[in-house]
């Protein structure tokens, strides 16, 4: 059942705003992910009431509270502690961040046949199964013949996972597919990282997740295969691939 | 040798259908999953790079185990001074150190009114 809405007191306000704290602390400080979970329902009513906002645009209610929730959830994961802002304050813009990206450039792909969704699902684990037995990534035609599917068909399937996927509200952070960008990978890197702003890339890149960071060094930088990224960062090539594309993308946008 | 050529907005809404026109042209020549990203990555950037009015040709020609792909008339100067300026150094992201690391080569050459097209070269790892 949706909230009401009902204006909370200002001591209504503060005491969920301590509550927040909390549940922020035990997921950040103690790796709590059911805190993570209670913070992603208690956050839902205003996901709803954002999405509301952009209804009726051709795309239904629940699919953009669904794009809503993945801005949310970014949210509380980049949440810093020492913020002085509440958590609704915080969230907000990205929820509608998220919105507006979808309906700007990701509205088609929301609406996908489930036989491609389903072939999306389980083409990561084929690129990785046959990377490892054929010691080489394979072509689209083997990807196409391991899921016996067509190479057409792996094609289009993999741009609906260049597209925002289905989350799971229940995913923790540990998920592959969740990109969880308080989780780390190696050192501080040296490279892009501390590099005066000079190209125009470069403003945005220390805004992205420390990951996100280390990937596109490895892969720009160190010039590493997509595969040995994989390796390294314990992620799937596939996942590698969007990685990248999103990251570069993002850092584009933030010029834009 | 081959041709494909298109005519496309530079608007982002666009960006999906020239993925897969790309993903689909990689997959006909036998591109590995890597290379077919790698080469829609290049083209995807460019595009991104030359921003979202007016519309742009790319052609691909299609040899037997590469594809030659041009890309323009592009407007934004900042696309030939990123690609035919000093090397980047290290550290420094920007559009020629990505197509330097997923194509193996690319061009840029000039084409009316101060325009640019920018060739990249992929080819297909032997196996």
């Amino acid at each position: 059942m949706r909230q009401g809405a009902r204006t909370r007191t200002p001591s209504e306000a503060a005491k969920a705003r301590e509550q927040d704290r909390l549940l922020l602390r035990r997921y950040h400080q103690g790796g709590d992910s059911t805190a993570r979970e209670e913070l992603i329902e208690r956050h839902l009513p205003l996901v709803r009431s954002l999405a509301r906002r952009y209804a009726g645009r051709g795309e239904s209610l629940e699919d953009i509270e669904q794009v809503g929730a993945i801005g949310l959830i970014k949210a509380i994961d980049r949440f810093e502690l020492e913020r002085e802002v509440s958590l609704a304050t915080y969230a907000t813009p990205n929820v509608v961040g998220e919105i507006k990206r979808h309906f700007r450039d990701k509205g088609w792909a929301i609406r996908v046949p489930r036989a491609l969704q389903e072939l999306n699902a389980s083409m990561s684990n084929a690129i990785d199964r046959l990377t490892g037995r054929l010691g080489r990534s394979p072509s689209i035609g083997e990807i196409a013949g391991e899921l016996k599917s067509t190479p057409e068909d792996v094609l289009e399937a993999l741009e609906v996972g260049s597209a925002y996927s289905t989350v799971s509200l229940s995913q923790g952070p540990g998920s592959e597919e969740d990109l969880d960008p308080m989780e780390t990978i190696g050192e501080e890197d040296e490279g892009f990282d501390q590099m005066e702003t000079r190209t125009s890339l470069e403003p945005a890149f220390d805004r992205l997740p420390e990951r996100e960071r280390e990937i596109l060094r490895m892969r720009f930088e160190e010039g590493l295969p997509q595969t040995q990224i994989a390796e390294r960062v314990g992620l799937s090539q596939m996942h590698v691939s969007r990685l990248i594309r999103k990251s570069l993308a993002t850092m584009r946008d933030e010029l834009a | 040798m081959d041709r494909i050529e298109l005519t496309t907005p530079l608007s982002r809404d666009f960006r999906a259908v020239v993925r897969l026109i790309v993903g689909g042209i990689a997959e006909t020549l036998d591109f590995a999953f890597d290379e077919v990203d790698d080469l829609q990555l290049a083209v995807e950037r460019l595009l991104a790079e030359a921003g979202q009015d007016g519309s742009v040709n790319i052609s691909f020609q299609l040899g037997s185990r590469s594809v030659r792909t041009h890309v323009g008339p592009l407007r934004e100067r900042a696309i030939a001074d990123a690609l035919q300026g000093p090397p980047p150094e290290p550290g420094e992201l920007n559009l020629r150190r990505i197509l330097e690391a997923v194509v193996d080569s690319y061009g840029v050459e000039d084409a009316a009114d101060g325009a640019i097209y920018v060739r990249l070269e992929k080819l297909r790892e032997a196996r």
